[in-house]
């Protein structure tokens, strides 16, 4: 079995206390350490507030704060680095990296009541979740603190006594608690207990003292009293192996240390000085620890700090192992070799070279090569890898170079944060699941701006990804530094970012404004160049009318309307009217919106306004849409008239006064003729009066409301044709000189197709259209005979092309000869 | 016949993409996440479905709220429970959320949003299918749709790459583009180094040329579109064009060879051509006589499918033109064509005034009596004040008093005005204009703003030489230049200005043009300096209208591509024509 064991760092935080005092948790990839003395378990009261500290994996102190609330029975840290604390009562304190107070949360009544006994921060795929043991022996836990859903897990049935181990395990996206009862082992889900054994326990076992699940949650291993450990899978369905270890004692701590997608297994096992490493071999690998240790289980390994030191356990990747074996003939190996002969410009380099080449096996030497390098902590050492590597290259047409080139640059970002002073040991393997946004994000969380934004350009990276969002993290953190002025904030932050792309001054803002920093948001606000971005801010910050405005500026009428049922809420009537009168886009939309919802307000809008032509036209529309009753229709028109009258519109107001004159008497004609007669148009009254033989009252009317009389001849003309009474037609016709001419009389008559009647009139039209009505009723050759007499050309052909075919052959023949004289002369 | 197009003429580019896109997305929103297995068309009467979830699309308006709302209540009432999903299209408006609020049904609905605001209805012509752009800009100073607008120059311009070369004139146009911009800057890098496909863009208001789209059409398209109504690009063919007792629903656009070869036409030649094309088809079905039994076979089938459809397309244009005919020949076109020339040219004013008092007299349409008097007062800068009144009394008495809203609404769009009193106006206009541009005054701003308005026809009219002076007979049959459209009578304003301003490719020299169409601080230019454009794509111009375009101004335009070998693209919020703009401002009593 293969694990080596390399020095991190040496630890230089002149640590007060021992480890073994101390709550302690270290976060998974490479994060940072939080101590935090443990005055509550020594039955001495707590006369001295005990000092939270946190630290980088580095041993740099980050923050050190005054313990002020009540014990803390557990920490851990959640997924985001945030530092949760488990106190006594169930209660969680939330603390940031930099030892800033988040927020608190608690974990149910029940666990008020029975006391913390023991807790756990877990991780899963939604988050990080907190589990408890309580007083009572009850397990209740949250999945996801980012979203708090309690779940109290099911009794374990005859439990008199806390369990000597349990652990959290996370099976097909649920969490389920796995704890140990003397000889026996139960799952809870939030359904049931149900009592679980592990296959192939050897026999005797009386006490589980030790679990460990692995990182992944694949794997489980179990330590018994025999000194015994069994390793299978975590869903109890399978052993992988077994290792008797022949202690008894109960180890410090148990964790997996294997890599992902690697066969072997292995589980780390510490006591007060001894480190075990044990696996399927039938030999365990043993460490003497010289100091009080913690172990920290990582994706890949394990990382061992004690107050001296910091080393990195894990099983030696196949690159590495087969290149730095002892006496190794892989192409890797050979090609390490001939690289260093090269250097020495040595001939052995040929002889190397050539051998990986007889077998072909050059590409995969330098393959190797570089996969070895990612895995190597020591600059030199990668270094003197990818050296090979690039040697190696040299011989080959065609390698593709993404490979070794995007290996350079991880190694010197990992080497980069790896730095004492940053302090974040990951490998290469944690950091390719980590990925580069995360990364980032740690540093800009451990506020290494100048390094993310170093490391963002080296990685040419999207500015909207990279830059720009580091400089807005920035930004972030600038606007809560309170001892800076306003207006330095705002230049400082102005002056950095410029117009970047992506960096979003808005939020940048609401920050300010969360921060309680009202002026400074809004002197933010105005470098943010989309108006529209502004706009929701502002309206939090009460800044309606400057909303507005900005509203306005972004020709986004949706958020106009946004902002004005804002200020309608939120302003008096008479305000909110004001400050519509300035802006008439505003305007406008909100009398569309007050059209179909709010006609009361509307008018009041009008009103205010003294815009006495709408209101005009509101009653107007009012008296025929809203009102039904026909007092109630003239009084709407009476106030439309009045305001018409105060809008100096005579016209319109005269209008209306007439159409309530006529309202009334259409309701008139109705109550003494029948039929229908209201809403009917001045003309189609008079219409209808005639076609019902109401002669007499049709002329009255005509009189009252002065209808023109080239109106009311053609209204009469229609009207009587309609009627086909063709004798009170010609009587009409003959009561005095028509003021429309007969040539109507003609047409009506044609269309009525009554051509006797037409011709009647054909002799009383006047000459100029004398033609068209003898072409109406089709008297052709007559036409032909007054156009020739007219001598008009445009008559002549007028009538030329009513001529058809064979009837009208000689008539279309006289015109032609007329035509030829008239050109003679 | 159908004059091709110039041998260099750019190939347009592919618009099927947008309908792929628009189609997709519907697709997925209703079947993949609603289940629909029926359409109901939404209008004012409730929809009888037994089906546990309903899902409306709609446009995001209040009234379409209101019915959602009312429906939903009424469920609620008999104790009913069902989903409902409203899909809004082109988008979601907070207003209309609103609503659902205030009438309590917002958390028993779900939103989604159909970003469809683009469809190709032809190779050359992108509409935004939205009609009630002109209202809510024009008339309610509505601003909501211009967002809309941008959105839709964004998509184009990230599927089809940038416009180098930018031209607008108008409010809306300039509000339009610069939020076009801001997109643009926002979401840079996609649009950027990608090579120009479309090298032109010019944006227009609809209110920069009111007359155009009053006049009647005599394009064979537009003449179609003004008699039955054409929409989204297809037309209901009644009984009497379908000589069947059905009607026909027939797609018009290119795909169709018949139709695409007098669409552009002048319609005086449409029936010459139609029978022309009759006796070649006669002659190619002549040809089977005298065929051995292997070419028969062939015959059959290759060419027999293509000539019956020929035929059926034939027979259905046919038929559209003798039912234009009838209607037109019935209500004395030619002197409505006569009346309408001389108020474009501007003599025999008194004439044409008593013509219009006429068809008021005599009820011939509302819509028509209106444009009529709509035209009359756009070429005279106004109606004198006798008769402004005097026609108005007459339009009330013959077609009901509800349309002194119809008159007011006319005036605020600047369409029916009454002239003002001599020189003080000029003096008035300019401070007037100057407070236009100030944000700040916008009281008073409305209030004048129906002075602003002036239209000035006739001084742009000789000054664009829009009324061409003819010596003897137009020749329609071979147009020499854009007034064909009209028979030669007057070249569209709106598609004159185009011409000019892509001819100097700028607006240089044309600044009285510009004032007299009171846009000085509304006409721009914008050309990129980077020359990445191929000389193909700047022959490819994709022109804006705000406000709906007519076919009358398409086919002209075609006709000026051809000329000049450029390809013109469409975009507009609505195909309209003149009726459909006067029943925009129309009041009907609900």
């Amino acid at each position: 079995m293969g694990h080596r064991k390399y020095e991190l760092y040496s630890m230089d935080w002149d640590l007060k206390e021992e480890l073994r005092d101390c709550l302690v948790a270290a976060a998974p990839y490479g994060g940072p350490i939080a101590l935090l003395r443990n005055p509550w378990r020594k039955e001495k009261a707590a006369s001295v507030r005990p000092v939270l500290e946190i630290y980088s994996a580095s041993g740099m102190p980050l923050a050190s704060l005054l313990w002020k609330s009540g014990p803390v029975v557990s920490l851990g840290w959640s997924a985001e680095e945030e530092l949760l604390c488990v106190q006594e009562d169930g209660v969680v304190l939330v603390y940031g990296l930099h030892g800033d107070f988040r927020r608190h949360f608690s974990m149910g009544n029940e666990v008020l009541q029975n006391r913390v006994l023991d807790a756990r921060i877990f991780h899963t795929e939604f988050g990080s979740g907190v589990a408890i043991l309580t007083g009572a022996h009850r397990f209740t836990l949250s999945a996801n603190v980012g979203d708090l859903k309690l779940r109290r897990m099911p009794e374990v049935p005859g439990l008199q006594s806390a369990p000597s181990c349990w652990t959290t395990l996370c099976q097909d996206r649920v969490a389920h608690i796995l704890l140990a009862v003397g000889p026996d082992l139960y799952l809870l889900d939030h359904a049931a207990c149900s009592s679980v054994t592990p296959p192939g326990l050897a026999p005797g076992v009386s006490s589980f003292l030790q679990m460990a699940v692995s990182f992944t949650y694949r794997h489980l291993a179990l330590f018994t009293d025999t000194g015994y450990i069994w390793m299978g899978t975590a869903s109890l369905k399978e052993k992988l192996c077994e290792f008797n270890c022949n202690i008894r004692a109960p180890p410090k701590q148990m964790v997996w240390c294997s890599r992902p997608r690697s066969k072997e297994r292995a589980v780390v096992v510490a006591w007060e000085r001894r480190l075990m490493v044990v696996g399927d071999a039938p030999e365990s690998i043993q460490f003497v620890l010289d100091e009080d240790s913690y172990l920290v289980p990582e994706l890949d390994g394990v990382r061992i700090f004690s107050r001296s030191t910091h080393e990195f356990l894990h099983e030696v990747p196949v690159a590495s192992e087969e290149i730095f074996k002892i006496a190794s003939m892989a192409p890797g190996a050979l090609l390490l070799e001939a690289q260093k002969e090269y250097e020495k410009e040595s001939q052995k380099a040929d002889e190397y070279l050539r051998e990986i080449q007889e077998l072909g096996q050059l590409t995969q030497a330098v393959q190797q090569c570089i996969e070895a390098a990612g895995h190597e902590h020591r600059p030199d050492m990668q270094k003197s890898l990818l050296r090979a590597a690039s040697f190696g290259k040299c011989f080959l047409d065609r390698f593709p170079p993404d490979s070794f080139v995007r290996m350079c640059q991880d190694l010197r970002v990992l080497n980069a944060v790896r730095d004492y002073h940053i302090g974040i040991p990951l490998t290469y393997s944690q950091y390719k699941q980590l990925t580069i946004q995360v990364l980032l994000d740690r540093l800009v969380l451990r506020r290494l701006y100048p390094l993310a934004i170093q490391i963002c350009e080296y990685l040419r990276l999207p500015e909207v990804q990279g830059v720009s969002r580091i400089l807005a993290h920035w930004a972030c953190y600038k606007v809560q530094q309170k001892d800076v002025s306003d207006e330095d904030v705002a230049r400082a932050i102005n002056q950095k970012l410029g117009d970047t792309p992506g960096v979003s001054y808005s939020d940048i803002a609401a920050r300010a404004y969360g921060c309680g920093r009202t002026e400074l948001a809004i002197k933010l606000l105005e470098y943010e160049p989309r108006s529209g971005e502004q706009v929701p801010l502002l309206l939090k910050m009460k800044r309606s009318k400057l909303a507005l405005s900005k509203a306005i500026e972004s020709g986004d009428t949706d958020l106009v309307f946004t902002v004005l049922l804002h200020l309608k809420n939120e302003l008096n009537r008479g305000d909110f009217f004001m400050t519509l009168r300035n802006q008439p886009m505003a305007l406008s939309l909100y009398r569309q919106f007050c059209k179909y919802q709010e006609l009361e307000t509307l008018k009041d809008l009008y009103n205010q306004d003294d815009n006495h032509q709408e209101l005009g036209s509101f009653h107007i529309r009012a008296s025929y849409a809203a009102e039904e009753r026909i007092e109630g229709r003239v009084a709407a028109l009476q106030t439309a008239a009045d305001a018409f009258y105060k809008a100096k519109n005579e016209f319109a107001a005269k209008a209306t006064e007439d159409q309530m004159r006529l309202l009334r008497l259409q309701r008139r004609l109705e109550d003494e003729l029948g039929g229908r007669f209201l809403d009917l148009s001045l003309h189609d009254t008079v219409t209808t009066l005639i076609l019902g033989g109401h002669n007499k009252r049709a002329e009255q009317l005509a009189r009252d409301f002065r209808i023109p009389d080239k109106r009311l001849w053609w209204l009469k003309l229609t009207a009587l044709a309609d009627l086909e009474d063709w004798e009170e037609l010609e009587k009409f016709s003959k009561s005095k000189k028509s003021p429309i001419g007969y040539l109507p009389f003609v047409e009506i008559c044609m269309k009525q197709h009554n051509k006797y009647e037409a011709k009647k009139y054909t002799s009383r039209v006047g000459p100029e259209q004398k033609v068209k009505a003898l072409l109406l009723v089709g008297d052709v050759a007559q036409a032909a005979d007054v156009a020739i007499e007219h001598r008009n050309e445009a008559e002549l052909s007028l009538v030329l092309s009513h001529c058809t075919g064979a009837t009208d052959g000689a008539t279309a023949d006289k015109i032609q000869r007329a035509r030829a004289q008239a050109q003679k002369k | 016949m159908a004059f091709p197009h110039r041998p260099d003429a750019p190939e347009l580019p592919d618009f099927s993409m947008l309908k792929r896109l628009a189609r997709d997305q519907l697709i997925y929103l209703l079947e993949q996440q609603h289940e629909v297995d029926k359409l109901y068309k939404v209008e004012s009467k409730p929809a009888v479905s037994s089906s546990e979830q309903l899902c409306f699309l709609v446009r995001p308006r209040i009234k379409n709220m209101r019915y959602i709302a009312n429906l939903v209540n009424a469920d609620k009432l008999a104790g009913r429970t069902r989903k409902y999903k409203v899909i809004f299209s082109p988008q979601k408006f907070y207003a209309c959320e609103m609503v659902l609020e205030e009438e309590g049904i917002y958390g028993d609905v779900s939103c989604d949003e159909w970003a469809f605001s683009l469809l190709p209805l032809d190779v050359d012509l992108l509409s935004m299918e939205l009609p009630e752009f002109f209202r809510d800009y024009f008339l309610e100073g509505d601003q909501r749709w211009i967002n809309t607008v941008a959105q839709a120059l964004h998509l184009l311009s990230t599927l089809y790459g940038p416009f180098p070369n930018c031209y607008g004139i108008g409010r809306c146009a300039k509000m339009s583009y610069e939020l076009w911009r801001k997109l643009e800057d926002e979401e840079d890098g996609e649009t950027k180094g990608r090579r120009p496909e479309i090298g032109h863009i010019f944006l227009l208001d609809r209110d920069m040329d009111f007359v155009t789209a009053l006049c009647s059409q005599v394009v064979y398209e537009g003449l179609v579109d003004d008699t039955f109504r054409i929409k989204c690009g297809s037309v209901d063919f009644g009984p009497e064009v379908t000589s069947s007792d059905k009607s026909l629903k027939v797609l018009l656009n290119a795909e169709d060879k018949v139709f695409n070869e007098i669409r552009n036409e002048h319609f005086s030649n449409v029936f010459g051509f139609l029978s022309q094309k009759a006796r070649n088809l006669q002659a190619q079905y002549d040809r089977r006589r005298g065929m051995d039994i292997k070419q028969m076979k062939n015959f059959v089938s290759q060419e027999l499918k293509g000539l019956k459809q020929e035929h059926r397309l034939l027979s259905l244009h046919i038929g559209a033109c003798e039912s234009i005919m009838k209607k037109k020949t019935k209500q004395d076109f030619q002197e409505l064509i006569k009346t309408e020339h001389a108020l474009l040219e501007g003599f025999n004013i008194r004439e044409s005034t008593s013509y219009i008092e006429e068809h008021i007299d005599r009820q011939v349409s509302p819509i028509e009596s209106l444009r009529l008097m709509c035209l009359l007062s756009i070429t005279e800068n106004g109606l004198i004040p006798k008769d402004y009144r005097s026609l108005k009394t007459q339009y009330l008495q013959s077609y009901g008093p509800e349309h002194l809203l119809t008159f007011s609404n006319l005036r605020r769009a600047g369409l029916l005005t009454e002239q003002a009193p001599g020189d003080t106006l000029t003096a008035v206009e300019s401070k007037v204009s100057k407070l236009v541009t100030d944000k700040a005054a916008g009281k008073i701003t409305d209030a004048f703003s129906s002075l602003a308005k002036r239209s000035n026809f006739r001084a742009i009219s000789k000054k664009l030489n829009l009324i061409p002076r003819v010596d003897g007979e137009y020749d329609l049959k071979v147009p020499r230049d854009m007034a064909y459209v009209f028979s030669g009578a007057y070249v569209p304003l709106s598609c004159r200005i185009i011409e000019q301003v892509l001819e100097r490719r700028s607006w240089q020299g044309l600044d009285e043009v510009v004032r007299l169409l009171n846009c000085s601080e509304l006409a721009f230019t914008d050309m990129t300096k980077e020359d990445k454009a191929s000389s193909e794509s700047l022959r490819l111009i994709l022109v804006v209208f705000l406000g709906g375009c007519t076919f009358s101004e398409i086919s002209a335009l075609r006709f000026l591509g051809r000329e000049k070998g450029y390809r013109f693209i469409f975009l507009t919020t609505a195909v309209t024509n003149s009726a459909r703009l006067m029943e925009a401002m129309s009041e009907v009593k609900a």
